[in-house]
């Protein structure tokens, strides 16, 4: 039986454990149902106790509570059991059209027939991703002025079945992001958050704008190296002792996660994370990276990059070669000297990897593995 | 006082507007006037790497209107002379983050504490264009004397006629190569003027220190010796009310081409 605390999440599409929670916490995030029961609908991928635990820590961090597993694997099943989580096997088959207009009628069928019999608060939506959210009607219910679903339909004479294209499309803009831009930066699938301006605004806070606006405008610093450019050689590459010990306790990044990119990113396209950045490629003029933890580039970086961009003075930049327009860490921001002011990339044999951070409130190159 | 809103567009890409514009602004700030350039070409910009200011912008024509900086925030000072603000365009969004009447609004206000408020407009003639013209009162159509560029700056001259506001237009021919116009290989500049039916304001001839000066971020003005640079700092002298001759474009460059001018010079005198 469920009831409005239940949130069910249909992850019948996601095969392995990976994108399970790739999916799971995008959809919780964007959704946010903190106290909310979770009901996790899975296909028949066999889960065994670690990978479950990780889901339910997941569920957990979000502030929910995962209450049912539904799925028809018996591993699964069997594994959830013991963790004395209620288990359960789908009930009913979706009707399988080829049409997604077909498709999108069967899933409001299956929503009025639930409505009707009470047995079900959850509708399926199709994200503009590609993900299967489930939402929940309870959100839907108190915008009465806009839809009142369930009984008020019948009672205004409206048969559901009829205008289920109206009601429809309430339901879906909802979930849709109202800009049109999104499609533009489809190449980044993976990554947490890529921003085309559009949603920037949305997406850093007033506080932020506030730390921005503390850098003065005209007096951007130049960053500086913190070595003699002289003294690098091709032969720096030898020095470096891989397999050395640390003398300190590893620092463990208090940041969500790291993203992974492997491509080059291109003027205009920003990348927005909400931890770690890892760009394997390089940043070309007018791209930029926004990252609450630290940035690599295993390339050039000719763009901006704006590591620990919510005010974390610890966060830094690095780079195979550091061509960067701007850097800017916390709110400390330092421009390229315009001695090298060089519209395009300058390609080096050598490359000489760099890593930036703020000592004394100015923004300094070091080499990596240098003091 | 309110200084002039001018418009530099063209319709047709490639023909030169951005670097009229930053040359021109350039030169009238040299000349003492306060100055700042526009660029409107949102997603696409260029501006900034002509003046070599791209490693200063902060903030761009984007959080302007949209309210994350104050407009005098917003504003690049040029590195050499104090005259000369930049408002950069942003390079992640398009042309529609900003819409007619925010432009117009910039344009006002930037007026009353600049001499010229010189408006980079994108080419075509779809929203930047209609963006870029909203707030001018002048306009300079650029133009190569290409039959295509002709078309184009035809269909532009017609648009700002209709355009409320803009008092004043007046083209400028670019790239001029004065060997093809005396080999009959291409259309002169007096052509030119006379399909267009417009005020001349000035002519420029093709220049290879255009190039470097783009590739190294410093306006061709600041070259002395450059043909291009002279040509546009007269043009700026023009946008001032001065009366001045048009250069002499086809100034003979070689020592043996001066010597013989002389001589001739002699036997004409």
């Amino acid at each position: 039986m469920y009831d409005n605390e239940f949130f069910v999440v249909d992850m019948a599409s996601c095969s392995s454990t990976g994108e399970i929670i790739n999916s799971l916490s995008l959809a919780l995030e964007t959704l946010n149902h903190s106290g909310k029961r979770i009901v996790l609908k899975l296909n028949d991928s066999a889960l065994n106790q670690s990978q479950m635990l990780s889901i339910q820590s997941l569920v957990t961090s979000y502030g929910c509570i995962l209450d049912t597993i539904e799925s028809i694997n018996p591993q699964t099943l069997a594994v959830a059991e013991n963790m004395n989580i209620a288990v359960q096997k789908p009930i009913e088959k979706r009707v399988e059209n080829t049409s997604e207009f077909s498709d999108k009628r069967a899933d409001f069928e299956q929503f009025t027939m639930n409505t009707a019999s009470n047995q079900s608060d959850a509708i399926a939506l199709k994200d503009v991703d590609g993900l299967h959210f489930q939402a929940d009607l309870d959100a839907i219910k108190t915008r009465q002025d806009n839809i009142n679903i369930s009984s008020d339909l019948r009672n205004a004479g409206i048969n559901p079945k009829e205008d289920f294209s109206e009601i429809e499309k309430q339901i879906i803009s909802q979930y849709q992001i109202p800009d049109s831009g999104v499609e533009t930066y489809e190449p980044f699938k993976s990554v947490d958050k890529t921003v085309d301006m559009a949603q920037e605004s949305s997406s850093v806070g007033i506080e932020d704008i506030e730390d921005y606006t503390n850098a003065e405008k005209n007096s951007i610093g130049v960053y500086k190296k913190a070595y003699d450019e002289n003294d690098i050689t091709a032969d720096d590459w030898e020095e470096v002792d891989f397999y050395e010990t640390p003398t300190t306790d590893p620092v463990v990044s208090d940041t969500k996660s790291t993203t992974y990119i492997n491509q080059t990113l291109r003027s205009g396209q920003i990348l927005e994370s909400d931890g770690n950045v890892v760009i394997i490629g390089d940043c070309h003029p007018g791209s930029e990276i926004r990252a609450i933890g630290d940035i690599t580039v295993w390339g050039v970086l000719s763009g901006i990059a704006h590591a620990g961009y919510k005010g974390n003075k610890n966060a830094k930049v690095r780079a195979l070669k550091m061509n960067a327009v701007q850097l800017r860490i916390a709110n400390c921001y330092s421009r390229r000297p315009d001695s090298t002011n060089i519209p395009y990339i300058i390609r080096s044999s050598i490359f000489t990897p760099e890593e930036a951070r703020i000592v004394d409130n100015e923004i300094m190159l070091f080499k990596i593995n240098q003091n | 006082m309110a200084g002039s809103v001018i418009v530099i567009t063209s319709g047709k890409g490639g023909v030169g507007k951005t670097t009229t514009s930053a040359n021109i602004g350039t030169a009238l700030a040299h000349m003492g006037n306060k100055v700042v350039l526009i660029d409107t070409d949102i997603g696409l910009r260029n501006l900034d790497l002509l003046l070599g200011l791209e490693n200063r912008i902060v903030y761009t024509i984007v959080d302007v209107v949209e309210e994350r900086c104050k407009l005098k925030q917003a504003l690049v000072k040029d590195k050499k002379n104090p005259n000369l603000c930049l408002l950069a365009a942003a390079q992640t969004r398009d042309k529609s983050a900003v819409d007619a009447d925010q432009l117009k609004d910039i344009c006002e206000q930037l007026k009353k504490d600049f001499d010229y408020v010189l408006v980079d407009c994108p080419a075509g003639i779809e929203q930047g264009f209609q963006n870029a013209v909203a707030g001018a009162n002048e306009a300079i159509v650029v133009t190569t004397p290409e039959m295509s560029a002709i078309r184009d700056a035809d269909r532009i001259i017609g648009l700002l006629e209709s355009k409320e506001g803009v008092e004043k237009y007046r083209l400028l021919v670019n790239r001029v190569r004065p060997k093809l116009i005396k080999s009959n290989d291409m259309m002169g500049v007096d052509d030119v003027v006379e399909i267009l039916s417009c005020d001349l304001i000035g002519v420029i001839p093709e220049d290879t220190n255009i190039i470097t000066s783009t590739n190294k971020g410093e306006p061709v003005v600041n070259d002395e010796k450059s043909l291009a640079g002279q040509a546009y700092l007269n043009v700026a002298r023009r946008i001032m009310g001065e009366d001045v001759p048009l250069l002499d474009i086809d100034e003979p460059t070689t020592l043996i081409d001066k010597i013989k001018k002389f001589f001739i010079k002699k036997v004409q005198g």
